[in-house]
């Protein structure tokens, strides 16, 4: 195994009885970047967290975590993480379940780092509070603090924005992103694919258990561009289309395969022609279709 | 272990179950007192009042009931604390921070036992001692060793403590404080069949109340204390009459071995629970 990988694992397997949740799971995470883990519901994401974090025991299969067999518990003082079912003391206070944490991490300037996790969280005001009183994404922000408290190695954060609003998201994405410039690993499962595409480096794709497309965003993606050229119809346009990249008919619009850099190139033909263009528009694929097309989920 | 252990008083405290049983505690400590205050003003059928070997008898053996009910109340109150402290905080998810943490969970089960066998003792201590103290109070008597019975009464609580403990690992709250109790009656229902075939000569009865107090040793604990309450002169008559006392008198402890094999019970059952919740997928 590669120790200088933060998560190295070696077909992972799971069994519950007879079913299978995770059958094959064999990933790198390199140390210092942003890993996504995207799947559908009930692809084996939360198990495979689970079995990382020591929380479940692999059926088959061996893993590392920053060097360390799964499981080890010294390593555990440099991991945090969020859980996807967060839950915390509800009747003690935001400020007391971080001492509480902090004293268990055996940390040393416990009372300062617990202010700057919970200003990391925006829960400062609120610190003193009852958990009991707090919303779910409150709650949320406080298992975030939690996970970060003591400067973690690795974090590993199961759908952290699940139960926050759109301010509380990009400020979530603020927050990986620091964590990025400050050398920390962060293992993000997750399934809103616009936020793992804006915040991690290499993603992997699971489905029913296996790992089924593992690289980096645009990798997955594939460099493939295409353009769409709305002109008036005229099937004599396809051939000098063609000259670009191979092309498809999308109602009133021609896609062609073709590199954006060309867009240039390409309207100038066209007017030659004598071709009447509406538009001509560059489109990017995203993860999403990707996603969809991966997973085996027809698209609109 | 300790922070764990800090947290799980602060839980009791906070959730309020400390005063609430205090509260209860001292309401029915003070009914016991009134009753026992009208020992004193009773009279005979013949109108006479009761002389002082009579009352004494008497709270004597109202003693031992009160102490019976108890037995009963800190086994309930052992199971209920034991029982959700692990499975709710495992069907919750609270737990999953915490032993992602540099702590095992035999660590976490420890610290969690340990604060509740420490807060069930001192509730069976403190409330046993204020009973006894209103007992002699208003009668003048007291149970000839009653810290020797109450040590044997928290013992009894502990068994169950770890019983729930180890149950709760694998079953919800709730099934495991209903396997709990259901075990505790029973072995309370297989000692009084023991009881009677000691007394009837009847070895297959007497080998039924051995393996139930094996098996849970909450019977043979409440033996003990029991034991420990009663004037020595009701166990000279019961013996003197050769009668059996019922369930809620003894004539003779149970062997010596029997405390240490509670002990290696506590322990052993201990370690059980703490594998198992090692081993366990949360």
């Amino acid at each position: 195994m590669d120790c200088a990988n933060a998560i190295e694992t070696r077909g992972l397997a799971k069994t519950f009885g007879e079913t299978s949740a995770v059958a094959d799971l064999s990933l790198s995470v390199a140390r210092g970047e942003i890993f996504g883990f995207l799947g559908p519901n009930g692809a084996g994401k939360t198990t495979s967290v689970k079995m990382l974090t020591g929380l479940i025991r692999p059926s088959h299969g061996s893993g590392t975590l920053l060097g360390a067999p799964l499981g080890d518990r010294k390593t555990r003082r440099k991991l945090g993480y969020l859980p996807e079912l967060f839950r915390y003391q509800e009747w003690l206070s935001g400020r007391e379940v971080l001492r509480f944490h902090a004293r268990m991490m055996g940390l040393r300037d416990a009372k300062r780092e617990i202010e700057r996790v919970l200003d990391l969280a925006a829960l400062s005001e609120r610190g003193g509070d009852r958990v009991g009183a707090y919303s779910k994404g409150m709650q949320q922000r406080l298992g975030l603090a939690v996970a970060l408290l003591g400067e973690p190695d690795l974090v590993i954060l199961d759908e952290p924005t699940s139960a926050l609003d759109p301010i509380g998201r990009h400020e979530v994405r603020q927050i990986l992103r620091s964590l990025k410039t400050h050398g920390t690993t962060v293992f993000l499962n997750s399934h809103l694919l616009t936020e793992v595409e804006q915040v991690c480096d290499r993603i992997a794709i699971v489905l029913r258990g296996r790992i089924v497309a593992q690289g980096t965003i645009a990798e997955i993606i594939g460099i493939q561009d295409v353009v769409r050229v709305r002109a008036q119809s005229d099937r004599a346009l396809q051939p000098i289309l063609e000259r670009f990249g191979p092309v498809s008919v999308e109602g009133d619009a021609f896609l062609i395969a073709t590199a954006h850099a060309r867009i240039p190139e390409l309207v100038q033909t066209l007017v030659q022609t004598g071709a009447r263009i509406f538009a001509v528009e560059p489109i990017e694929a995203t993860l999403e279709d990707r996603f969809l097309e991966i997973t085996g989920t027809p698209q609109p | 272990m300790m922070y764990v252990a800090i947290l799980t008083i602060n839980e009791l405290a906070r959730r309020r179950f400390l005063l609430a049983a205090l509260c209860a505690t001292a309401v029915l400590v003070a009914l016991t007192g009134w009753g026992f205050t009208h020992l004193m003003h009773m009279h005979d059928r013949h109108g006479r009042p009761l002389s002082v070997i009579e009352i004494r008898s008497m709270t004597a053996v109202l003693v031992v009931l009160i102490a019976y009910m108890f037995s009963f109340v800190l086994a309930v109150v052992a199971v209920f604390l034991a029982a959700p402290s692990l499975a709710n905080d495992i069907e919750s998810g609270v737990l999953l921070p915490i032993v992602t943490r540099p702590l095992s969970r035999a660590a976490i089960l420890s610290g969690k036992a340990l604060a509740l066998a420490f807060v069930v003792c001192a509730y069976a201590t403190a409330s046993g001692l204020a009973e006894f103290a209103v007992a002699r109070a208003a009668t003048g008597y007291l149970p000839p060793h009653p810290f020797t019975a109450i040590a044997y009464l928290c013992l009894l609580a502990v068994v169950m403590l770890v019983l729930a403990f180890a149950l709760s690992t694998r079953l919800s709250a709730l099934a495991g404080s209903i396997v709990a109790i259901v075990f505790f009656g029973g072995t309370w229902m297989a000692g009084i069949v023991g009881s009677l075939g000691t007394y009837y000569q009847n070895t297959a009865a007497i080998n039924a109340g051995i393996v139930s107090q094996l098996l849970l040793p909450t019977d043979a604990m409440w033996r003990e204390a029991v034991y420990y309450l009663e004037p020595a002169v009701s166990v000279a008559a019961f013996n003197a009459r050769h009668v059996w006392p019922g369930p809620f008198f003894v004539l003779a402890p149970p062997p010596a071995t029997m405390i240490l094999w509670t002990i290696v019970w506590i322990a052993a059952l201990f370690a059980v629970a703490a594998y198992s919740f090692t081993v366990r997928d949360l």
